[in-house]
């Protein structure tokens, strides 16, 4: 059974003998590749946003303002590189904001009582690729949906943070008894290191997890195959490729970098809270649909999420700068989410329609 | 009353699937339509039942102009499969789009209560549908059609998957649609089926109508040579017709295999290297599951050996399936030379690490774009763009890219045109030659003639003698005895064929 949309059904609605004459066919004629049209149309996007906010407030374009806007983008875009190869997978992770949470809570707690960072900072990380890892055993072999069991995940997640942390923040510095001094400085120099400029160190970060999971992504022979079973878990089963695994793979990579996000940002902050990280699903989610990445699975870039994630990052950025109520913000990024969600269902349209 | 299409066109990309086509239908009678697969019926069918819309071309209900959207409910279709409303009852269904202004869950009528038990299915009435039976399910749907007044009612292929007996109360009840004076549709593979019901039978090939057959003209022998005429040209010049080379030795056998849910019994076939033996039935017979499990894709009872290892597992090891629905046999987001590699790995597209080796990839994908003649601009080319034909020989190049010992293909050449599939075969003969072997699914007889060493016709399950294809001289014969072992005629041998030495099946005909 064909799905057509009300555009198409009303522009056939005489009988056979009209010929459609619909938006999508007028577009075809003009044979823009879409992949082209979505780098350039953010591209564009972005460059707008920068002019009307250094417009509207000269300090936009310092190298002060500049540099945070990357710094506050790193947090998201770790995470939201992760997210870009659940949803290459066909798959969807919205439990990322709570993995972010319980992971860097976990982490402090066990800092705290006596084990050495050395060691508690591993662990953490491991409590993400382990909450990632009943995702994927949920999605993969019970079947369940992971768009709902990644939800349940977020609130399992989330009330588990609340519950080992006693709804209290934490601070290490101010722990009792004291955690050892060499190690918070550690921890503390994990995103306040000294660079040339003031750069924020943790732009290094995102610049090393942004090489990596290129490197995956587009270099090796998983990411390959992970574009291919994307596109059809189906196809890619009756081709030997061991789909599961790498639902495993993948949901586990997300739940690492949730983890790695939750510390680093600890590290920056000094504090953890036990709801941080919640209000973090959504733009996570709306960086990876922004940059291109297809709901339907198989199609996705570490280029475009960067881009989809410093499109946020820039909309934040200037609207703190215009000093408009944060709510603002909400309505921007929710309105923008469904403008890419909805662009990305015609980019498909268009894709379909040129096939045999 | 008259149905009248006339002038209908449809394309698909560069496909051109119905032709200009005119057709005609009258109350009091049933036609009959038949066609090989990809002549334009389902696509015929689909406009008809309101699922798609021509390019050109219109069609007629007593003069006037049919238009889905004003007019839906004049054109009934029962499926094979019903597509109803299987959460509700049996009587609900009839009312499901016609409740008028009830408030509450609406109750039937006297019409409904008329209808269904004209049909005899009253007694399912408060039944909810997917609790009944096919042939009920079946039943439903043609109530509804009645409730709606519908004028012209189409069987699509309906009783592939019903019994002996329940086709006969199937066909009791197409009688009486046509005595009230409806006009009748009856879409069928089983020509032994259409001749009998049918009284006139149109038949579609190339996306026309290229012959009605009636009265004293309507024979098995008529329509099966209807089906293949057109296709002589190819015979003769066919390079795919040469020696079978390699040793005959096994490469798979299966022995008292047999499927868990009944699909086939105590079937018993032996493919030797060097081979293409092509599995022929019409859809319900069996040789479509048969097929995907010798492929290992469904769990059958009974013992499979291949290439020396036994078991399922050695089935998902050694056998490559391409599956007759392209969108699982190809990534259509990925491209030409990425869909070719696709079931590669270390260390041929891939470095110990993991890395992807994309020249070795590139150089890889070209080899089998020049080896297979697929044509494409270039091999970065998304895999979608391609034509049917070409897009098959991509799926084709990536399994044999694995090296595997057998290839288990479904409907190798569905959606392709008469030029590529020469090509596709001659592939295929190569990949014999060079000592594997294939087994296809196959629905059309022109296709077993070209391009397989042995068939076997499978019908309702069991497995007839293997016949020798090369030991035809022509066709039409070949076809029609095809046909006959399809429609279970007591057949002796057929005239024609020789046994081939190796997996003597039972008895082709159960009565």
């Amino acid at each position: 059974m064909q799905e057509t949309s009300p555009i198409e059904q009303d522009a056939a609605a005489a009988a056979p003998g009209s010929r459609p004459t619909t938006l999508t066919e007028r577009f075809k004629s003009l044979r823009v590749p879409v992949a082209l049209l979505q780098v350039g149309g953010l591209v564009a996007a972005i460059g707008i946003l920068m002019g009307y906010f250094q417009y509207k407030n000269q300090f936009f374009f310092t190298s002060t303002n500049i540099l945070e806007l990357v710094r506050s983008m790193s947090t998201l875009a770790i995470l939201a590189l992760g997210e870009t190869l659940v949803i290459i997978a066909a798959e969807i992770d919205l439990s990322v904001g709570a993995m972010y949470g319980f992971s860097a809570m976990a982490f402090g707690l066990v800092w705290m009582h006596g084990i050495s960072f050395y060691l508690a900072f591993p662990l953490g990380l491991l409590f993400g690729v382990g909450l990632g890892f009943v995702n994927a055993f949920f999605t993969a072999i019970v079947r369940i949906p992971s768009f709902i069991a990644t939800l349940g995940m977020y609130s399992l997640a989330q009330g588990l943070t609340y519950l080992i942390s006693g709804s209290l923040s934490i601070n290490p510095a101010y722990a009792n008894p004291p955690v050892n001094s060499g190690e918070l400085t550690v921890f503390q120099n994990l995103t306040h290191g000294n660079l040339p400029f003031n750069t924020p160190f943790q732009i290094v970060w995102l610049i090393g997890v942004g090489i990596v999971i290129w490197l995956l992504l587009h270099r090796s022979l998983f990411g390959f195959r992970l574009t291919a079973i994307g596109g059809s878990h189906e196809a890619a089963r009756l081709a030997g490729l061991p789909v599961a695994r790498y639902i495993f793979f993948v949901f586990m990579i997300s739940g690492l970098l949730a983890a790695l996000a939750g510390i680093l940002d600890f590290s920056f902050i000094g504090a953890m809270q036990p709801n941080s990280g919640i209000s973090l699903t959504f733009p996570v989610f709306a960086a990876v649909i922004i940059g291109g990445a297809s709901l339907s699975g198989g199609r996705g870039t570490v280029l475009g999420t960067l881009l989809g994630t410093l499109l946020l990052a820039v909309l934040a950025d200037g609207l703190s700068l215009l000093a408009v109520d944060p709510f603002v913000q909400l309505i921007f990024v929710g309105s923008v989410t469904i403008i890419a969600v909805a662009l990305d269902r015609w980019a498909n349209l268009l894709r379909a329609s040129t096939g045999a | 009353m008259l149905l009248e299409v006339r002038a209908l066109t449809k394309r698909f990309g560069q496909t051109v699937a119905l032709d200009d086509m005119d057709l005609t239908a009258r109350s009091g009678e049933i036609l009959g339509i038949v066609g090989p697969n990809g002549a334009g019926k389902s696509t015929l069918i689909r406009i008809l039942a309101g699922e798609a819309i021509a390019d050109s071309g219109q069609i007629f209900i007593d003069g006037q102009v049919w238009s889905r959207r004003e007019r839906r409910h004049d054109i009934a279709v029962v499926h094979q499969e019903p597509e109803l409303f299987p959460s509700v009852t049996v009587a609900q269904n009839l009312l499901v789009g016609r409740e008028g202004r009830q408030v509450l869950w609406p109750k039937a009528g006297v019409q409904e209560q008329k209808i269904l038990s004209d049909l005899h299915i009253a007694p399912y009435a408060d039944r909810p549908l997917h609790s009944c039976s096919l042939v009920v399910r079946q039943l439903t749907e043609i109530a509804r059609a009645l409730v709606h007044d519908a004028r012209v009612v189409l069987f699509d292929e309906p009783n592939s998957a019903l019994t002996e007996d329940e086709s006969t109360r199937l066909f009791r009840y197409m009688h009486a649609l046509k005595k009230a004076g409806h006009i009748v549709l009856f879409v069928s593979h089983r020509i032994s089926e259409i001749v009998e019901q049918a009284d006139r039978v149109a038949v579609i090939r190339a996306g026309k109508c290229a012959a009605i057959l009636e009265r004293d003209d309507l024979t098995e022998e008529a329509v099966a040579q209807q089906l293949v005429v057109g296709e002589r040209e190819r015979r003769g010049e066919s390079p795919t017709r040469g020696t079978g080379s390699e040793a005959g030795r096994a490469l798979l056998r299966v022995e008292a295999w047999n499927h868990p849910r009944g699909a086939f019994q105590e079937a018993d076939l032996q493919l030797d290297a060097g081979e293409i033996l092509a599995l022929i039935g019409v859809e319900g017979s069996g040789a479509r599951e048969l097929l995907r499990s010798i492929a290992g894709l469904e769990r059958s009872h009974g013992t499979i050996r291949v290439a020396g290892l036994s078991g399922r597992a050695a089935s998902r090891a050694l056998v490559t399936y391409i599956a007759a629905d392209r969108k699982l046999s190809l990534f259509s987001n990925l491209s030409v030379g990425e869909n070719l590699v696709s079931r590669l790995g270390k260390p041929e597209i891939a470095g110990p690490w993991g890395n992807l080796r994309k020249r070795k990839l590139s150089r890889l994908a070209r080899e089998l774009v020049d080896k297979f003649r697929i044509r494409a601009r270039s091999v970065a080319q998304p895999v979608r763009t391609l034509s049917g034909g070409n897009q098959q020989k991509v799926a084709l190049a990536a399994a044999v890219a694995k090296r595997p010992r057998v290839l288990a293909l479904e409907e190798p050449t569905r959606g392709v045109d008469i030029g590529t599939k020469a090509e596709i075969y001659h592939l295929l003969r190569g990949f014999v030659n060079d000592g594997g072997g294939v087994i296809a699914f196959c629905n059309e007889a022109p296709e077993v003639f070209e391009l397989a060493d042995r068939a076997v016709v499978v019908s309702r399950g069991r497995l007839s003698t293997p016949l020798n294809v090369r030991s035809y001289d022509h066709m039409e014969t070949l076809a029609t005895d095809i046909t006959r072992l399809e429609g279970n005629s007591p057949a002796p041998v057929p005239a024609g064929a020789q046994e081939h030495g190796g997996g003597a099946g039972p008895e082709p005909d159960r009565c």
